[in-house]
């Protein structure tokens, strides 16, 4: 009897001793290491409540530039862009003499600036980060250097601690607290937007008013020449009842695919990834199927996250300059009193169309880097169940090529009648230029 | 020229005085200003209510309203019996509530002394700023003598911290002691809140579970929501207890708002005698998914079943009972109710008198949007509707919000008090609650006032049946939760048009025997008083089974010596 209790607790030993023991697995692809902290990204900022695709967006931009600046040094070939940025200056420096393990340097920053920005999200889900981050470097502590590895820890560390440090200052620092301003005073005048009834928001009052002030991270794209908006007429011959008819006319000949776009792309902030978080995600599938290297990834998720931060500041400028009405609101009055938008209204103005805009703004950066010519599957919600209101599923979107990603991004709001098509061709033509603009940064040494 | 403009001004004048004597003459006639009613909800941060609830707080016959005032002071109104009322609330020891951003009210006589007992949602603090808004909500029970007192924590009440805006009374277990559902929208604590941080503010505006608060011999509450089986979340307005399936017990439906995107609304079979509220809304169509606001019960075709008209944003959704186990269909459109608007109360009662009930629609825009649209008044005819607030009076364009129906004036027919908030913005026409009095209902009429012993001393949720020349006409004795937040007269009115005679009055008590009435007066006040079947004391049952027992032996004795 004392045998077999003294076997049971040898047995128990051993498996705790072999339990504890690190097992880093198979060897980590370093660019795993970016795609992982993506896919991580997107799960934090779907699983943290008070959302915003405003908020998103921007925490997109700190995310992938500090990605991007933990690693920079470490490729010659490319360099830091953080002195052509909008008043972020000079981030530390490496120290020339000394080995680095890059991976860990990202790994390192990518936790610390995720639970930073997010620090209103779960305790579960910081620890979700960190199990993350432990995860990854014991997969390469068995092939460095322990002083490299502490180095580069260090040095990732440093680059996302100045980096959420410049971010404080630039005015949606912490806005999940203040999604709603009770304050405002709402203009109002024929064509101006009014609270939906068909809404997707219990608010009355829209969304982040002030959002359009905030810092960008380009100065030229915060020197952007405003878009024109056709000139409000109620008569039923102006080119402006004319945008509103055709969604209406739209929403009378939906098909059942036309249905399930809008539907896909609705990116609801309570339930999904959100607009830029989907930007995001198609740049995940696009640096998967193209096996492009860690460097390559990184560089796109900055670029990609700071075209989409970008591309909301300027959109909310526009959006509250305009406070332009919804089809929910010009349709009932002036076309017909029963009609209702196929998707419930988002709590902003109109004018221009989020969606496009950054949709827009994020292909153009993917496009210039890995081509146009990479066909990716969109599964972001393919596990959600059928929208039984609706009676529509949600199917997994292909596309041939990434520049088609952007307009059928803007063409859903068109079906889900929520965007005339005015919204979503200016929202796409604004994003293209901001794209650009993150493109023409000297990301590599002459 | 002269000449014709002087004449044409007189004709002007002539046609303004005849179109006012017209207005002057509408079936409702709106006396707020009379009745010294001086009423106006005050909205917190663009959010919800307010409610209103009609009980008779001196059992002096005449009935008292008690209204929510969100950011003002409620206020209790107790009827002067000469058309006005007098607000009593400072002295009445309801004043705490001023520490309270309120809600709802309803009212039930939760320790069976007789008087009638206060229950009032909260959605947070007044007096201190919270950056969560949550708070209790507040008991008071009627120490009889037109003043309560705070049992909040008594009925261990206290420490549910929520973000409440409809309850519900209803005797779920039938043991006669009022139990009640509790909407909740965003979701609660158990306690204050000791430490606030970021992750909790962000968790703050999720979807709440509702409470169902089951009455312990009128002595306390516990929430036995998960007990009966309840697992739903929602961003909840509340529900009604009502039997949808003629079985007896007290089923709930519970509206929702937001029900396209978050959690429809549910409908609850009431498995009495076992403890389970059964989830059927899917198979019974009521899992509506829209802005669920509130809830009128009523037999609209005197079919006798409940049929439900339920308030939302844009169309209102009228679901017609299909009968036993056939789902409920959304008839509004067919019967002539898809009318636009932004509904919060409504309520069935037979206004004009002629034998069926009509509906008002209490509409106001969400705040601070601050469109006005006018009060819908449906009268019903032979089945059909038609939209005729105008005609009768009733066509304010303030922010309605609760509404109820009572006899203010004990004239015999159905008055009606609608809250209003106070626009936010600039709003065109006032806004304020208004009290309508009905001078135009024609018809014969009775009123059924319970008294209940076995069940809640009002009968609430007790089914009231009519007989007129084999007509039947059903009530249900409100429990509150109805229309918005609000509660209704707990004195049932049947019209009767042009019948003189009502055969029978059938009372099915919550305690479930029934009773029957014959021939009772029309034109008057029915009080019935639950019969008590009479209990055996103990000793009978021993002196019995003491004859059985003697009895039995002196037969073997017997059948022994023969």
């Amino acid at each position: 009897m004392k045998f077999g209790k003294l076997f049971v607790l040898f047995l128990l030993i051993d498996f705790f001793a072999k339990g504890c023991k690190s097992d880093p697995g198979p060897i980590m692809m370093d660019q795993e290491v970016a795609n992982k902290w993506a896919d991580m990204t997107l799960y934090i900022l779907k699983n943290t409540p008070a959302n915003s695709p405003t908020f998103a967006s921007r925490t997109l931009g700190y995310i992938g530039l500090t990605m991007y600046e933990s690693i920079v040094n470490g490729f010659p070939e490319y360099q830091s862009v953080a002195n052509q940025l909008n008043g972020l200056n000079r981030l530390p420096g490496t120290d020339s003499t000394q080995s680095y393990v890059w991976p860990l340097a990202l790994n390192a920053a990518e936790a610390s600036i995720l639970k930073n920005i997010y620090v209103q999200t779960s305790d579960s889900n910081k620890w979700r980060i960190d199990s993350l981050e432990l995860a990854i470097l014991k997969n390469y502590k068995s092939r460095n250097e322990k002083s490299a590895i502490n180095r580069s820890i260090a040095y990732g560390k440093s680059i996302a601690d100045s980096i959420f440090s410049w971010s404080k200052t630039d005015g949606g620092h912490r806005g999940y607290l203040h999604n709603f301003d009770k304050e405002l005073k709402h203009p109002v005048f024929p064509g101006s937007w009014r609270p939906p009834l068909y809404a997707q928001s219990f608010s009355h009052n829209p969304l982040h008013p002030h959002w359009g002030e905030n810092r960008t991270f380009l100065k030229q794209n915060a020197q952007m020449d405003t878009p024109n908006m056709i000139r409000y007429d109620t008569l039923n011959t102006s080119a402006y009842y004319h945008q509103y008819r055709a969604v209406y006319d739209k929403e009378k000949t939906l098909t059942q695919e036309e249905k399930e776009i809008a539907l896909w792309w609705g990116d609801d902030p309570d339930v999904s990834i959100t607009p830029p978080g989907h930007s995001y995600y198609i740049a995940l599938r696009a640096l998967r199927a193209s096996h492009a290297n860690m460097v390559t990834c990184a560089m796109t998720y900055a670029r990609v996250g700071m075209a989409v931060a970008d591309a909301f500041i300027n959109c909310w400028k526009w959006k509250y300059l305009f406070f332009s009405e919804r089809p929910n609101t010009f349709v009932p009055e002036h076309i017909d009193n029963s009609w209702e938008s196929f998707w419930p209204d988002p709590p902003f103005p109109a004018f221009p169309s989020g969606h496009a805009i950054q949709s827009s703004a994020a292909s153009v950066t993917l496009i210039d880097i890995l081509g146009n010519n990479i066909a990716i599957s969109d599964s972001t919600n393919s596990l959600r169940k059928r929208d039984l209101l609706r009676n529509t599923d949600f199917k997994t979107r292909h596309f041939d090529s990434l520049s088609q990603v952007p307009i059928e991004v803007a063409n859903s709001r068109f079906y889900g009648g929520i965007h005339t098509p005015q919204d979503n061709n200016v929202g796409l033509e604004e994003g293209r230029k901001i794209g650009s603009h993150v493109n023409q940064l000297n990301w590599k040494k002459k | 020229m002269e000449k014709e403009v002087k004449h044409c001004m007189l004709l002007s004048c002539f046609l303004l005085f005849i179109v006012d004597a017209l207005s002057a003459q509408t079936p409702f006639v709106d006396i707020t200003t009379s009745s010294g009613i001086q009423h106006q909800f005050i909205v917190y941060e663009g959010m919800f209510g307010g409610g209103v609830c009609v009980l008779d707080v001196n059992n002096d016959g005449w009935e008292d309203l008690y209204i929510t005032g969100g950011m003002a002071d409620d206020v209790l109104y107790l009827n002067q019996k000469n058309g006005t009322f007098k607000n009593i609330f400072e002295g009445s020891g309801l004043t705490d509530t001023k520490h309270f951003v309120t809600q709802g009210v309803v009212s039930a006589d939760v320790n069976k002394d007789g008087w009638v007992d206060l229950y009032i949602t909260t959605i947070t603090s007044r007096d201190s700023v919270k950056t969560i808004p949550r708070a209790m909500n507040l008991f008071f029970i009627n120490n009889g003598d037109n003043t309560f007192r705070n049992a909040t924590a008594d009925y261990r009440l206290d420490k549910m911290i929520s973000f409440s805006t409809g309850a519900s009374f209803g005797d779920v277990n039938a043991d006669g002691f009022p139990d009640m559902y509790i909407g909740n929208y965003f979701h609660d604590f158990q306690g204050e809140l000791k430490e606030i941080n970021d992750a909790t503010i962000v968790n703050a505006n999720r979807t709440a579970f509702g409470y169902l608060l089951i009455n312990h011999k009128g002595k306390y509450f516990s929430n036995d929501f998960a007990k009966y089986g309840l697992t739903h979340k929602g961003f909840g307005f509340g529900g009604v207890f009502t039997d949808y399936d003629n079985d007896g017990d007290q089923d709930l439906f519970v509206n929702q708002d937001f029900g396209y995107k978050a959690i429809p609304d549910f409908l609850f079979n009431n498995q009495y005698p076992k403890k389970k509220l059964l989830d059927v809304s899917e198979a019974m169509n009521m899992d509506l998914k829209i802005n669920s606001m509130g809830t009128a019960v009523g037999d609209f075709d005197n079919d006798g079943d409940m049929d439900y008209y339920i308030t939302n944003i844009r169309f209102n959704y009228f679901m017609v009972n299909g009968g036993k186990d056939k789902p409920f269909q959304n008839k509004a459109k067919e019967l002539g109710l898809e009318y636009f608007a932004i509904s919060w109360g409504a309520n069935f009662a037979d206004f004009d008198q002629d034998g069926d009930v009509d509906l008002f629609v209490s509409n106001g825009d969400l705040n601070p949007n601050c469109t006005p649209m006018a009060d819908f008044y449906f009268k019903n005819e032979n089945g059909k509707f038609l939209e005729s607030a105008r005609a009768v009076g009733l066509n304010d364009y303030g922010m309605g919000r609760g509404s109820a129906t009572f006899d203010m004036d004990n004239d015999g027919d159905q008055d009606i008090i609608v809250v209003n908030q106070k626009p936010t913005l600039d709003y065109p026409v006032s806004s304020f609650t208004r009290l309508y009095r009905n001078d135009s209902a024609s018809g014969n009429w009775v009123k059924v006032k319970l008294l209940g012993h076995g069940s809640e001393s009002r009968g609430l949720g007790s089914r009231i049946e009519i007989y007129t020349h084999g007509k039947k006409q059903i009530r249900e004795v409100d429990g509150g939760g109805s229309s918005h937040i609000s509660q209704n007269s707990s004195i049932v009115h049947f019209g009767l048009g042009n019948e003189n005679k009502i055969d029978s009055i059938v009372v099915k008590w919550t305690s479930k025997p029934s009773q029957v009435i014959i021939n009772p007066a029309i034109k008057s006040l029915v009080t019935i008083e639950e019969m008590v079947l009479p209990g055996s004391p103990p000793w009978m049952y021993y002196l019995g089974s003491l004859v059985f027992v003697l009895g039995f032996s002196a037969y073997l004795f017997r059948k022994r010596a023969k």
